[in-house]
């Protein structure tokens, strides 16, 4: 018998799962000893067999920029990340801290803009910002609610330290792998489990369907929710369909929907349905072609009037694309402590704002030891990964930056932790990070559900699905 | 042998249920895990030393009883062997297609090892019964004129049916109401996703008993079960609805009313338990009744 285990050696980062030593951290003992029976022979074994559950449950992903056959299985890694309950009640109070400062931050700026009134982080940012809806001024939204569901990524640096990478207040994806990939796994490999009890993850469609129906217009007493989705070609169309069914709520396009005199319904066989919360799994641009885009099919005219009049919630509130902006992101300290006069709990990452001028040539002279992100894209796309450029593209990026330095920051490479992941016959540590699902419910209610991705190429610190990224199964420790 | 078909497949969800819903479960999970362990012998029918209740390795024990055990006649592998005899007896009746599916069936059980399974995790085994067991059903409406033979068939599958919706019931602890306990419960009768659809605030537990007792169109409901039960009498005899000719009609009769017009309040003043019981001896009752009017002489398949 060859051990899987056996061959793994550790790398000069932050290793999730051993210490500087090489031995096994206390929250992985227990999985060390269950690899160290099991045979790599047997491993492939359930890989297929993983690999064969999820293709005919077709838990798929979409890759826009693949011609060939675009729908993939997302490769899941069979080895578990561990967080330990004490990591997680951190993790638990610093997400919960961040999403209820930005939500506090959407309500100002689309308000009184006290905080820009205040000069505590410049004007022009914020009104520069692409995702900045003027639409959206003086619009009160529900309970005050604009970040309903967001998925806080996470990553650890060298010394372990968790930093927030990015917020995702729009309409972060990722839930349905939590969801199936805790299902596949027990189910086809329960061994794993033998010396540990994680958190159970299927209890997240019912608080997210607690929230959505807390967010109702007022004077609703049992609101109809719908999740909106762009249809069956979107790349997350499989978890739009997992969330309505598990939630038991409809799932509608555009096209299901209709505005009359300022309210939404729904055609049903029996004639039309009044809908009042929209869980919408759809950008701001193409809610309304009223609005926004006047040539998207995949909106309802009229919506944006009626959610102005108030008789509809849309979750999240349209214009929270602003408190995620890469160029914002370096205020979110400052953002915490203005609005709840509390340090921030978990650290951003050191980022470059390219408007100031030092900053700026700080960043274009070392391109080459820098990761460049656009503040107008995401996914991993629009982004330039320094020590790995072509000195063609670090020019490329040089003459963008100076041109547009709005749309760009810049930020040293954080060295992501690093995790034991089956490569071959082998045990191979790979970059991960954590992306937790926050939902703001009376408080904000962060539970055990946490998506942890893999770079599944050496050395890379891309986790992305749409750039070859993996996802692993976390597992949340009681306290 | 619908029936046994039946019962082969909510055999397999229930043991496949409860055993997903116990791997990452805690140790207040795990305290719970026995107690389901111990319900599920009953639910199966099973009867066991109470010693080997106590036991640490309930979980094995009650799996290892379910699915291949040959001593006790209602477990997964009893249940097809059962099945597929009675087919034989009347294979001349029956379609080729429903014959090969039950045959499948039986030669994929019996070629499996608890040793097998047990190093596989159990999932697979019992999916593939369930599935099977569900296409079974699929293949006989499809394949099979809906006359006698067929009439036959559907009491069978739907009187097993309710009195596994009603045992069920009866270990249901209805002084537990955790989410959980009613995700469990909800799993078990394959109605988590309908009772979801069904109820916009899927989490009140009065509201999913309901669901199972009484809901008038989820085709495991304790009531819909007895009315398809009903049903099929009566094409039979061609007697009215509300009519009867025999005694199985009368007993099914009266039990389908009396569902029809019951309140959930009222089954739970009861004891909810009490009325799952209750229920479960009648089914058993009306299956007496269809022994003697139509087969005095041969047991009910």
């Amino acid at each position: 018998m060859q051990p899987l285990l056996d061959r793994y050696r550790r790398v000069d980062f932050f290793d999730e799962f051993a210490d500087s030593q090489g031995v096994p951290r206390a929250h992985y003992a227990g999985l060390a000893e269950t690899l160290r029976t099991i045979d790599i022979a047997e491993f492939h074994h359930r890989v297929d067999l993983v690999n064969s559950v999820l293709l005919q449950r077709g838990v798929t992903f979409t890759v826009y920029s693949d011609s060939r056959g675009t729908e993939r299985i997302l490769p899941f890694d069979l080895i578990p990340r561990i967080v330990p309950g004490g990591e997680w009640s951190l993790i638990k109070r610093g997400i919960a801290q961040r999403v209820l400062a930005l939500n506090a931050f959407l309500g100002d700026v689309y308000g009184p803009q006290r905080i820009l009134r205040e000069g505590r982080m410049p004007a022009e940012m914020v009104f520069s910002s692409k995702f900045f809806n003027r639409e959206m001024i003086g619009v009160r939204v529900p309970r005050d609610v604009y970040i309903h569901v967001s998925g806080v990524d996470l990553i650890r640096g060298r010394d372990g330290t968790y930093y927030v990478l990015e917020d995702n207040l729009r309409t972060p994806s990722g839930i349905s792998y939590v969801l199936e990939n805790r299902d596949v796994l027990k189910r086809s490999f329960p061994r794993l489990f033998e010396n540990y009890a994680p958190r159970p993850v299927d209890d997240y469609p019912r608080r997210l369907l607690d929230a959505l129906r807390y967010s109702a217009p007022p004077g609703v007493s049992d609101p109809t929710v719908v999740l909106l989705t762009p249809g069956i070609y979107n790349s997350a169309y499989f978890e739009h369909t997992v969330l309505a069914r598990r939630m038991g709520i409809e799932l509608v396009e555009g096209n299901d929907l209709l505005v009359h005199e300022n309210v939404v319904f729904m055609k049903t066989t029996k004639g039309l349905q009044r809908v009042d919360v929209i869980y919408r799994r759809i950008d701001d641009d193409y809610l309304d072609p009223l609005a926004f885009k006047p040539d998207s099919s995949l909106g309802v005219v009229g919506l944006m009037n009626a959610y102005r009049a108030g008789s509809v919630t849309i979750a999240n509130a349209v214009g929270t694309g602003v408190a995620d902006d890469k160029a914002i992101y370096p205020f979110v300290p400052e953002i915490i402590r203005f609005y709840l006069d509390e340090e921030p709990i978990l650290p951003n990452v050191p980022t470059y704002d390219c408007t100031d001028d030092v900053q700026r040539r700080h960043v274009t002279s070392h391109l080459d030891e820098l990761v460049v992100k656009n503040t107008n894209q995401s996914g991993g796309y629009g982004m330039l990964m320094g020590p790995s450029s072509t000195a063609l593209e670090r020019a490329q990026f040089k003459d963008a930056i100076e041109a547009n330095p709005r749309d760009f920051i810049a930020q040293p490479i954080i060295p992501l932790s690093c995790h034991p992941t089956v490569f071959g016959d082998t045990l191979a540590p790979r970059h991960i990070d954590l992306r937790p699902f926050v939902l703001m419910n009376e408080e904000v209610d962060v539970p055990p559900t946490a998506l942890t991705r893999v770079a599944l190429t050496e050395g890379s610190l891309v986790v992305n699905s749409s750039q070859g990224g993996g996802s692993k199964d976390t597992w949340i420790l009681e306290d | 042998m619908s029936r046994n078909v039946e019962r082969a497949e909510s055999l397999a969800r229930i043991l496949d249920v409860n055993y997903n819903r116990t791997v990452d479960r805690n140790a207040a999970g795990r305290e719970r895990a026995a107690r389901v362990w111990r319900s599920v012998f009953d639910i199966a029918g099973i009867v066991v030393d109470p010693e080997l209740l106590e036991g640490a390795s309930l979980a094995s024990a009650a799996f290892e009883r379910c699915t291949f055990s040959t001593e006790h006649r209602t477990s997964i592998v009893s249940c097809i062997r059962i099945a597929r005899s009675n087919a034989l007896s009347v294979r001349a009746e029956l379609s080729t297609e429903v014959w090969e599916c039950l045959n499948g069936l039986y030669l994929f059980v019996e070629a499996q090892s608890p040793r097998s399974v047990a190093r596989e995790g159990p999932s697979s085994f019992l999916r593939s019964v369930r599935d099977t067991a569900q296409a079974f059903g699929g293949i006989v409406d499809a394949t099979v004129s809906h006359e006698d033979e067929w009439n036959f068939l559907q009491i069978g599958r739907y009187l097993e049916r309710s009195a596994m919706t009603a045992r069920i019931l009866r270990n249901h602890d209805f002084g537990d109401e955790s989410a959980h306990e009613y995700q469990r419960l909800l799993e078990m009768c394959c109605a988590s996703e309908p009772f979801a659809k069904a109820q916009r605030l899927s989490s009140d537990p009065y509201e999913a008993l309901s669901f199972l007792f009484l809901h008038r169109s989820f085709p495991r409901s304790i009531r819909f079960c007895t009315h398809e039960v009903d049903r099929a009498l009566h094409r039979i005899t061609e007697t009215p609805m509300g009519a009867y000719s025999n005694e199985a009609e009368r007993v099914t009769g009266r039990l389908s009313a009396m569902l029809d017009f019951v309140q959930i309040g009222e089954i739970l003043d009861e004891g909810g338990d009490r009325f799952a019981s209750r229920i479960a001896e009648r089914a058993d009752a009306i299956g007496l009744a269809i022994q003697s009017s139509y087969f005095p002489r041969i047991p009910v398949g």
